[in-house]
């Protein structure tokens, strides 16, 4: 006897399962099989167990059984705590490249219109003079500046409301490496399971895939460090030391990850042992 | 294969991903689909209207609406949630479609709706393949066909594709499927190859 989705059966003789779609994914859920000796079933199985009469009402119920189990799976999927953090991570970085962009681009044109104007030996940031144009400037320039200026204001508070909640879905990494960068990691690796999988020496190069790449493709040296070279002990460490800093660092986030998955809570001594040990590399040890 | 000229169609309701119409045929293309590509680049195997197909890796559901328009039923597996929604609403309005979220390499996550097939099909992008068609070759009947699309840039970025197409080939026959084509699906696909087997009659694992 084999257990399939309508029931068991085998050997001609067939018993039948509860007829009733929702119940049929149900079981569809628990059953466990082994795929040792697996016999795919015989669709005629399923009218000698009563649970259909026909090829096509065969067909009709797998199909009403199978798209309750797939809505149930994809609403699985969207439930886990990391998936819309996800989603906030890639559109924080999307702002940020299209507010640079757009910033640049008004600030060219904003000089064609001023032949007079340059930017060099200023002090004034971008941001204070795209508020300028954003004032002065007349027609489409100026509107477009208003643009920027609230597509920034925009993207502060979506960075707040990323870190907030990295704090909350990654415990353990946001108080190792920060918020922000722990909630790029986690976009980068694909959620909070895939990161909670990978190695450290994985974690360490994320988001250096260019060089990673041109590295296994060619002989040039391997990279030091991806997305964690935004932490600043990683990019304040001196040249030389900055690969070893990363190494450490990342040693102790793919610990941090395995907590926050499995636990889902800071764990208090293993962040201080962590910080003791990353804090000690660029000190007394070297 | 249907064909109005040498343009390669499939009959059945449009607009599922905006294709374009010819004849009141649905125009597949090959460089959207990789199946289509395999039709222009190569043979093949003909779909006809008794199959029932085995397909790994449905994705958005775009080759998959194709397929189901020549093929008694599909079986559509698909792993990810979000290309998932997509393949749900094609398959609501194809009442030949059994869309399946689970994990092609894991056949026990599917294996209780699975009926004997006589073809399999696999397009998903991961580094083991052969591994991933091999374990499923138990829902195959014996004297069903095999199409594999082969990312070889998915396999092993390391290695040129050629090697990769060479050591998939040789897997596959290691196996004990007879490879009766192996084309690349260029000018369509880049580093692309698609490999066409046969099942032994004699049955194998």
């Amino acid at each position: 006897m084999q257990s399939y989705w309508f029931g068991d059966a085998g050997d001609g003789r067939c018993q039948a399962a509860d007829g009733n779609p929702v119940a049929l994914a149900q079981r569809l859920e628990t059953l466990q099989t082994t795929m040792d000796g697996f016999i795919p079933l015989r669709w005629e199985d399923a009218i000698a167990c009563g649970i259909c009469s026909d090829r096509a009402g065969y067909l009709s119920l797998l199909r009403e059984v199978c798209f309750i189990r797939a809505e149930q799976r994809i609403r699985e999927e969207y439930a886990g705590k990391d998936t819309e953090l996800l989603q906030m991570v890639r559109t924080l970085d999307e702002m940020d490249e299209v507010i640079n962009l757009l910033s640049e681009r008004v600030a060219e044109w904003h000089q064609v219109r001023h032949p007079t104007f340059s930017r060099k030996y200023r002090r004034t940031p971008a941001h204070i003079q795209i508020r300028r144009i954003s004032e002065k400037g007349r027609g489409a320039l100026g509107k477009v500046a208003v643009q920027v200026e609230q597509l920034s204001a925009a993207r502060t508070d979506l960075a707040k409301e990323v870190s907030l909640r990295a704090t909350r879905v990654l415990p353990n990494t946001s108080a190792l490496i920060g918020g922000l960068v722990a909630a790029r990691l986690m976009a980068h690796a694909g959620g909070l399971l895939p990161l909670s999988r990978l190695p450290a020496s994985a974690i360490q190069v994320l988001g250096a895939r260019t060089a990673l790449f041109s590295h296994l493709r060619t002989k040039s040296p391997p990279p030091k460090h991806g997305i964690i070279f935004q932490h600043r002990r990683v990019h304040n460490a001196p040249k030389d030391l900055r690969g070893k800093v990363a190494r450490v660092l990342a040693g102790k986030l793919a610990i941090a990850a395995r907590l926050d998955y499995y636990r889902g809570v800071a764990v208090p001594e293993f962040l201080d042992r962590a910080q003791e040990r990353i804090d000690r590399i660029g000190g007394t040890e070297s | 294969m249907i064909r109005i000229g040498d343009v390669l169609v499939s009959r059945g309701e449009g607009g599922v991903y905006g294709e374009r119409m010819l004849g009141g045929a649905r125009v597949w293309d090959p460089f959207r689909s990789k199946l289509a590509a395999l039709y222009y680049a190569g043979t093949g195997i003909e779909l006809a209207p008794e199959m029932k197909v085995l397909y790994l890796g449905a994705a958005n559901g775009t080759t998959v609406s194709h397929v189901a328009d020549y093929v008694e039923v599909v079986y559509a597996v698909e792993f990810a949630p979000r290309p998932m929604q997509d393949l749900l609403e094609v398959a609501r309005r194809r009442d030949n479609i059994v869309p399946l979220m689970a994990d092609a390499s894991r056949p026990e996550q599917y294996a209780p709706v699975m009926e004997a097939v006589d073809l399999l099909y696999q397009d998903v992008a991961q580094p083991d393949q052969a591994k991933i068609l091999i374990r499923n070759c138990v829902f195959l009947k014996p004297d069903g066909k095999v199409i594999l699309m082969l990312k070889t840039r998915s396999v092993d970025i390391r290695k040129s594709p050629d090697e990769v197409f060479r050591e998939t080939i040789e897997r596959l026959a290691a196996f004990g499927l007879e490879v009766i084509e192996s084309t690349w699906l260029s000018p369509y696909h880049k580093d692309h190859a698609a490999i066409v087997c046969k099942k032994h009659s004699k049955g194998v694992a």
